[in-house]
């Protein structure tokens, strides 16, 4: 019971931690311009490195146009998964709640880019990966207004849509103080 | 309702979870390719000219057809189809010059240490300089406009030594390349060769 008991206490101290650490993310974005407010909320490392992914596997096949768009040529495949890597990076952009479906895509299909496309040069392949992992391990978190404890701090609904508006932490840092 | 703050981080655990996956996958791909040397070949063309020596190549099912096409100076130029169903290669040594957007030029290398065994090879030469040998050649001429029809050149089997040729295009359907060098290569300028 004991043990229980520390490990429980662990996880609360750790949620706390986390959840302090995200509340001054928030003071330091009420400052902050649109951009970097828009740029929170969305896997926008993850996002960028998919992007940059696909351009450079993209490479390739672009210089081999004259050839890229024969039947059953390679080219053509490589140019096709480039372009499939971008758009994801791009979706990523747009529904960052799809980030972790979007995450692994991208990196399946960088993987796959060797094939066709050599991986632009594996570098598309590394930067595909490691958007992809970034995509994945992003998460968006809601911290209420009236939170006063670690468990006010959840994931919204998937199908959530995230608020467009700057964020306002005045809430949240009066309601900490007043608790 | 809940009018809460969203706000996105990324979890380290998750984070570090799918990249190790991600580079066990790429890992594990290229020790399939790696270990049975099997590789579906990339077409190269369309950006300068693309070199391909080698010593010898002994290849049986073999057809030559004029071809028309486009290249990295023109958009239509005389060359020639070479079609060969199987073919061993020994000591192959690729080579294609690549112009980077800095404006350096490089020379990316394939060698092949160990014979190189290609099926369904395909490749629109420009020039070709060589030994040729052939078994039971034949010449069949067809009274068309189409110029891909109208003369074909076939052989059972070729044997071609000291060859130098100058492509742009080549499709390989598979090509097991044992004992494979890959370099990259900074050069000044590429290498051209002009139709004699």
């Amino acid at each position: 019971m004991g043990d229980a008991a520390a490990k429980a206490e662990k996880k609360q101290e750790r949620l706390e931690k986390a959840r302090a650490k995200l509340e001054k993310r928030l003071e330091k974005l009420e400052n902050a311009g649109k951009f970097k407010a828009w740029r929170s909320r969305r896997p926008f490392w993850g996002a960028t490195f998919s992007v940059l992914a696909g351009l450079l596997i993209l490479y390739i096949p672009i210089q081999l146009y004259a050839i890229a768009f024969v039947p059953g040529s390679f080219a053509f495949i490589g140019l096709l998964f480039g372009g499939l890597v971008l758009i994801l990076g791009v979706l990523s952009y747009i529904f960052p709640q799809f980030s972790t479906v979007l995450g692994v895509i991208t990196m399946f299909l960088s993987i796959l880019s060797i094939m066709g496309a050599l991986g632009g040069f594996l570098l598309g392949t590394l930067f595909g990966l490691i958007g992809g992992a970034l995509c994945i391990g992003w998460e968006e978190h809601v911290i209420a207004p009236d939170a006063n404890g670690p468990d006010q701090m959840n994931r919204p609904d998937k199908g959530e849509k995230a608020k467009t508006n700057p964020i306002d932490t005045s809430e949240v840092a009066s309601s900490s103080s007043s608790s | 309702m809940e009018t809460g703050k969203p706000i996105g981080r990324t979890v380290k655990k998750k984070f570090m979870a799918a990249l190790c996956a991600g580079l066990l996958a790429l890992g594990g791909m290229v020790t399939v390719f790696g270990m049975t040397g099997t590789a579906f070949a990339l077409p190269l063309g369309g950006m300068g000219d693309f070199y391909v020596q080698f010593d010898k190549l002994e290849g049986s099912g073999f057809q030559l057809l004029p071809q028309v096409g486009e290249t990295g100076d023109s958009d239509a130029s005389p060359m020639v189809r070479n079609k060969i169903e199987e073919a061993t290669v020994y000591n192959l040594h690729i080579y294609k010059d690549l112009k980077l957007p800095t404006g350096k030029w490089i020379r990316i290398n394939i060698k092949g240490t160990e014979p190189t065994k290609i099926k369904g090879l395909i490749q629109d030469a420009r020039f070709i300089e060589a030994n040729l040998q052939f078994n039971n050649l034949g010449i069949h001429e067809q009274n068309t406009n189409d110029y891909t029809k109208n003369w074909t050149q076939t052989a059972d089997t070729v044997t071609i030594t000291n060859a130098k040729i100058v492509t742009d295009y080549l499709f390989q359907t598979m090509v097991n390349l044992q004992g494979a060098k890959i370099s990259i290569e900074s050069i000044d300028q590429p290498e051209t060769t002009e139709s004699p």
